[in-house]
C-alpha cells in the first residue's frame, strides 16, 4: 500500500469521527416540558419572554428569575445566575442553554435575538 | 410631484453606476475569454472594460461615503447606519454596518486586486481578469436592487425611505415636503454602539482585504486548470496566497482584539460561528500555500493543490453564505439577519462550485499525479500530512458551525424532514471544540517544528536529529516555566499544546540560525512559524491559566456555586485576588458614562496603596439601550480585565427630572388606578380645537382632567395635555412633587374611545452600587506578539519571493 492512500484513509476516518462525534455533542432543541421529564441534563430552550410574569434581578444575590413561554406554549420560571442581560424587555427570541428543576429552568447562557432595524422602521412609519 | 429638500441626484448616480460597473464586468470577461493568447485587441478591450468597472465601484463606493458624511438621512442606509452625532472616525464602521456596504468593501478589494492583477498577471491577464470579472458580475447583483419579472434582485445602498416596499402605501410618502414635516427624518437612528471602536474601523477592511485576496490564487489556478498548463502559473501566484493568508491571518486576529477590548465575553475567541466563519478559509488556505509550495518545489501534490486552493475559495462563498443569510440567527450573536438575498447567495456558491469541478475534470488527465510513495524523511511528506491536517481541523469546525444548515436541510422543517427533533449546536461549544482542536493543534506544532528540518526529497537525518533534540531540550525547559507556576500540568492536553508551541518557536528560530545563518532572506517563513508556535503558547495559557478575581461569596445552595460576578458598593472596598477594588464614583461624557475604580494593593508597612484606577464604562443609546464595554489594565506579563455586569444607578435611571419605571393605563372617564399609593381617577376630557379658515381642524388640544388621591386623604387635580397641530403632536405632562409621581397623556384611542396615560415615579436612586466581573489573563502579550509575527513573517517571505524571482 502506498503512503499517500494510508494517509487518505486516515482523513477519512478522521473526518467520520468528527461527523460522528459532533452529531452525538450536538443536542437538541426542546420545550420546557420535555426538559423537565430529563430534569438535570442540559438543552438548549428557544421562548419568549412571558411580559405579564414577574421579573426580578436580585444585584445582591445575582440572581435573575423571569418567566418564559416556549414554542409549544409551556410557561416555566427561569433562573440565571448572571445580572440581567441588556434591553431584555425588547428581546424577541431567548435562546436559553440549561437544565430543569422542580421550581424551574436554571439557565447557564442566554442569548437574545433583538428585533432588526427593519422592524423598528416599520413602526416609524406606521406612526405617522 | 416633486419632493422638497431630497438630494436624489446622489442615488440617481449611484443606481446607474452600480448598473455600469454590472455591464463593464460582463463585458471584460466576455472580451478576456473570447480572446486567445496572442489576441491583443480583444484583451486591451477587456482591459479597459475592468477599469471602467472599477472606476464604478469606486464611485459608488465615494457616493455612500458622500451620503453618510453629508446625513442625507432621506436615504434608507444614511438614516439606518449614521446619526447627527456620530463622531467622524466611525463613519467607516457605519458603511460597513449593513450587507450592502460590506459587500461594496468586498467589491472595493476585488477592484484593487483587480487592477493590479492587469499590471503584473502577464501572460495570464486574460483568464485571471477573465474569472474575476465573473465573479464581480456577480456581487454586483447583490447591489442592484432591481425588479426583474417580480423578484427582487439585490439590495440598492442607494435606496429612499419612501421607496422601501413597507412604506410604499403610507400616506406620509406622498407629502411632498415630507422631510421638513416628520420629525424622525431629521436625524438617523445611528450605530449600533458595539461598532463604536477603534477596532471596528480597522478590521473590517483588513479582514474584507484578507477575504478578497483568496480570490487571486484561485483565479490563477482555474486560469491553470482552463489552459492545462499546471506549473508556470505557480510563481505568480505564491506571493498572493502568502499574501492573503497574512492579511486574513491579521484581520481574524485583529476581530479577536475588538472582541477583547470591546465585548463584554471576557477572551479573544468564543467560536461564535462568526468567528469559526473566517478561521476555515484561512486554515484551508494555508494548507493551500504549503502545497502550493511542494508543487512548485518538487512536484506530486498537484491534484490536492487544485483542491485546496478551489476548497479555500468555496469556504469564503460558503461563509459569505452561512454570515448573511440569517441562517445562522439562533445560534450567533452578530450574524446578519435574512434580507431576502438568499437566492442570490445560492446561486453564488452554486456557480463556483460548479465552475471549478468543471474546469478541474475537463483538464483532469493533464494533472501530473504524484508517486503516490513520497520519500518518509522529506520535508514535502510532512508538509502535506500537515495540510491534510488543516484541512481535517478546518471540516470538524465548519461542520459543527453548521449544524443550523443541516437543520435547514433535514430538521423537521427543512426540505427532506429526516430528524424529528431540531439539532442545537453543543451545549458546551468551547469545549466541543477544544477537544478537536487541542489535539489538531499539537500535532500541526510538532509537524511545523520538525518539517524545517528536513531537505526536500531525501534528508540526511544524522545532521538533523542534533538541532532537533537541541531544541526540544529548550521547548521542554521554557514548558516547564510556564507549566509549574500557573498548574498547566494538570491536563495533558494543555501540557502537550504548551510544548508543541514552545517547540514551534525554539526549532524554527534554531533553523534560522543554524541553516541560514540568520539571513533576511529566509527570515519569512522561519518568523511566520515562530509567530505561530507563540499564538499557540498565549492563547493556552492566557486561557488556560486566567483567573476569575471576582468570585462572589454568595453561594445560592450548596450545589449552586459562587459565581464570578462581584457587588462593590459605591465608597466600598472589596477584595478581588490580590488587590482590594474601591468604586469611588461616576462621570459621564456625552453619552458614555464611566464607572471608576480604584485597585489598590497593600504594601510592605501595611497600607493600601492606589497601583491603578480602571474605568469601565456603559454606553446610553436610545436605540439599544445599555451598552458595557470593558476596561484593560496591561502589563508585560499580565492583563486585569474589568467588565462591569450591571449598574444600579443606569438600570433605575429615571429621565431628567429624576422620574422612572415607567406604568402605562388605558383610561375611560371614570376609570380608576393605583399608582404609587394614590388613586388615579379620570374625571373628564375637555377638546378645544382651532380652525383654519375653510373650517378644517388646524390644531386640537385634549386635556385630560385627572384626580390623585392619596391614602391619607390629600387630593391633587392634574391636566395634562395632547395637541396634534400639523401632523404632529406635542404633550404637556404634569409633575406632582408631592405624590412622587409624573403624569403624560400619551394618546387618543380613538376605536375603544379610551386615552392612554402613563405615568412614572420619582426614582429612589440612594443605591449605587455596580456588579463587576474581573478577570485576569497571564501573558496574554504572548499571543499579540505571535499574531504580529506571523502577519510579519508572511509579509516577508512574499516580498522576498518578489525581490528574488529564482
Amino acid at each position: 500500500m502506498k503512503k499517500t492512500h494510508i494517509i487518505a484513509l486516515v482523513i477519512v476516518f478522521l473526518s467520520i469521527g468528527v461527523v460522528i462525534a459532533t452529531l452525538s455533542d450536538s443536542s437538541t432543541y426542546m420545550d420546557f416540558e420535555s426538559a423537565k421529564l430529563n430534569a438535570g441534563q442540559t438543552f438548549t430552550v428557544i421562548g419568549e419572554l412571558d411580559k405579564d410574569g414577574e421579573m426580578n434581578y436580585n444585584a445582591r444575590q445575582n440572581l435573575f428569575t423571569f418567566y418564559a413561554v416556549d414554542k409549544e406554549g409551556n410557561r416555566s420560571k427561569v433562573f440565571y445566575r448572571e445580572p440581567k442581560p441588556q434591553d431584555f424587555e425588547r428581546s424577541e427570541d431567548i435562546t436559553m442553554k440549561g437544565f430543569a428543576t422542580d421550581t424551574g429552568f436554571v439557565a447557564s447562557e442566554i442569548l437574545l435575538k433583538c428585533p432588526s432595524k427593519y422592524n423598528e422602521q416599520n413602526a416609524m412609519a406606521g406612526n405617522e | 410631484m416633486e419632493y422638497i429638500g431630497e438630494a436624489t441626484w446622489i442615488g440617481e448616480l449611484g443606481r446607474g453606476l452600480v448598473i455600469l460597473a454590472f455591464i463593464a464586468a460582463f463585458f471584460s470577461a466576455l472580451m478576456m475569454f473570447l480572446s486567445r493568447s496572442k489576441d491583443h485587441t480583444l484583451i486591451k478591450w477587456g482591459k479597459y472594460a475592468f477599469v471602467l468597472h472599477a472606476v464604478s465601484i469606486f464611485a459608488i463606493v465615494g457616493l455612500l461615503f458622500y451620503i453618510l458624511l453629508g446625513h442625507y438621512f432621506e436615504y434608507d442606509y444614511a438614516w439606518k447606519h449614521t446619526s447627527l452625532d456620530l463622531e467622524k472616525r466611525f463613519v467607516f464602521s457605519a458603511f460597513w454596518e449593513g450587507q450592502e456596504g460590506s459587500f461594496l468593501l468586498w467589491m472595493f478589494w476585488h477592484s484593487v486586486l483587480g487592477l493590479i492583477l492587469l499590471f503584473t498577471a502577464k501572460q495570464w491577464t486574460a483568464p485571471v481578469v477573465g474569472f474575476l470579472s465573473v465573479v464581480q458580475g456577480i456581487l454586483v447583483t447583490m447591489i442592484l436592487g432591481v425588479y426583474i419579472a417580480g423578484t427582487k434582485i439585490g439590495l440598492s445602498p442607494f435606496v429612499l425611505i419612501r421607496e422601501l416596499p413597507e412604506n410604499a402605501a403610507l400616506p406620509w410618502t406622498r407629502l411632498p415636503d415630507y422631510l421638513q414635516q416628520i420629525e424622525a427624518f431629521s436625524d438617523g437612528t445611528g450605530l449600533n454602539p458595539l461598532l463604536q471602536n477603534y477596532w471596528m474601523t480597522i478590521h473590517p477592511p483588513t479582514l474584507f482585504l484578507g477575504f478578497a485576496s483568496v480570490v487571486v490564487p484561485f483565479l490563477f489556478a482555474m486560469a491553470g486548470l482552463m489552459r492545462k498548463d499546471h506549473k508556470s502559473w505557480l510563481k505568480p501566484a505564491l506571493p498572493w496566497t502568502f499574501f492573503s493568508i497574512s492579511i486574513l491571518g491579521t484581520g481574524i486576529l485583529m476581530g479577536g482584539a475588538w472582541a477583547y477590548e470591546a465585548l463584554s465575553f471576557g477572551g479573544f475567541w468564543a467560536w461564535d460561528p462568526v468567528e469559526n466563519a473566517s478561521l476555515v478559509p484561512w486554515l484551508v488556505l494555508v494548507g493551500a500555500g504549503h502545497l502550493m509550495l511542494i508543487e512548485r518545489n518538487r512536484g506530486g501534490a498537484a491534484h490536492s493543490m487544485y483542491l485546496f486552493v478551489i476548497l479555500a475559495f468555496f469556504f469564503i462563498l460558503y461563509s459569505t453564505f452561512l454570515t448573511r443569510s440569517g441562517v445562522l440567527g439562533d445560534t450567533s450573536v452578530h450574524s446578519f439577519v435574512d434580507l431576502g438575498l438568499n437566492g442570490q447567495l445560492l446561486f453564488l456558491l452554486f456557480t463556483f462550485v460548479v465552475l471549478p469541478l468543471a474546469f478541474y475534470f475537463y483538464s483532469f488527465k493533464s494533472i501530473p499525479k504524484g508517486s503516490g510513495n513520497e520519500e518518509f524523511w522529506s520535508r514535502e511528506f510532512w508538509m502535506f500530512v500537515g495540510s491534510l491536517l488543516l484541512f481535517v481541523s478546518a471540516f470538524q469546525i465548519i461542520f459543527s458551525t453548521s449544524i443550523p444548515v443541516i437543520d435547514k436541510l433535514i430538521g423537521p422543517d427543512g426540505f427532506v424532514p429526516l430528524l424529528t427533533k431540531k439539532m442545537a449546536p453543543p451545549t458546551d461549544e468551547i469545549a466541543h471544540y477544544n477537544a478537536w482542536q487541542i489535539p489538531f493543534a499539537i500535532a500541526i506544532g510538532f509537524l511545523m517544528a520538525v518539517g524545517q528540518f528536513l531537505t526536500y526529497r531525501k534528508s540526511r537525518l544524522k545532521w538533523t536529529w542534533v538541532p532537533l533534540a537541541r531544541s526540544l531540550a529548550l521547548a521542554m525547559l521554557l514548558t516547564l516555566l510556564f507549566a509549574i507556576p500557573f498548574e498547566l500540568y494538570k491536563n495533558a492536553l494543555y501540557l502537550l499544546l504548551l510544548l508543541s508551541g514552545w517547540y514551534v518557536v525554539v526549532a524554527n528560530v534554531d533553523y534560522w540560525i543554524s541553516v541560514n545563518k540568520g539571513k533576511f532572506r529566509f527570515s519569512g517563513s522561519s518568523l511566520a512559524h515562530v509567530g505561530f508556535g507563540l499564538l499557540l503558547v498565549g492563547s493556552l495559557v492566557s486561557n488556560g491559566a486566567k483567573k476569575f478575581i471576582s468570585k462572589s461569596p454568595v453561594h445560592l445552595s450548596e450545589n449552586f456555586p459562587s459565581n464570578e460576578n462581584l457587588l462593590v458598593e459605591l465608597n466600598d472596598t472589596v477584595q478581588m485576588g490580590d488587590y482590594f477594588v474601591t468604586f469611588t464614583g461616576t462621570e459621564q461624557i456625552a453619552h458614555r458614562r464611566y464607572y471608576f475604580m480604584d485597585y489598590l494593593r497593600l504594601n510592605d508597612k501595611g497600607e493600601y496603596e492606589l497601583d491603578f484606577t480602571l474605568k469601565p464604562h456603559l454606553q446610553i443609546n436610545d436605540e439599544m439601550g445599555l451598552v458595557a464595554e470593558p476596561s484593560t489594565r496591561h502589563y508585560f506579563h499580565k492583563d486585569i480585565f474589568t467588565h462591569l455586569t450591571y449598574a444600579a444607578d443606569m438600570d433605575k435611571r429615571g429621565d431628567d427630572e429624576g422620574y422612572g419605571e415607567e406604568m402605562e393605563f388605558l383610561m375611560a372617564k371614570g376609570d380608576t388606578f393605583i399608582v404609587n399609593r394614590h388613586f388615579l381617577i379620570l374625571d373628564s376630557v375637555v377638546a378645544e380645537p382651532v380652525f383654519n379658515q375653510d373650517q378644517t381642524v388646524k390644531k386640537l388640544t385634549v386635556e385630560a382632567v385627572l384626580r390623585l388621591v392619596a391614602t391619607s386623604g390629600e387630593t391633587y387635580t392634574v391636566r395634562p395635555q395632547y395637541t396634534i397641530e400639523d401632523n404632529m403632536d406635542f404633550h404637556h405632562e404634569e409633575v406632582v412633587e408631592e405624590a412622587g409621581i409624573k403624569i403624560r397623556f400619551d394618546d387618543v384611542k380613538v376605536e375603544q374611545n379610551k386615552l392612554l396615560i402613563k405615568t412614572k415615579t420619582k426614582v429612589d436612586d440612594d443605591e449605587e452600587f455596580v456588579v463587576l466581573k474581573a478577570i485576569i489573563f497571564p501573558w496574554i502579550n504572548i499571543l499579540w506578539v505571535g499574531c504580529i509575527l506571523m502577519g510579519l513573517g508572511t509579509l516577508i517571505a512574499v516580498y522576498n519571493r518578489i525581490v528574488h524571482k529564482s
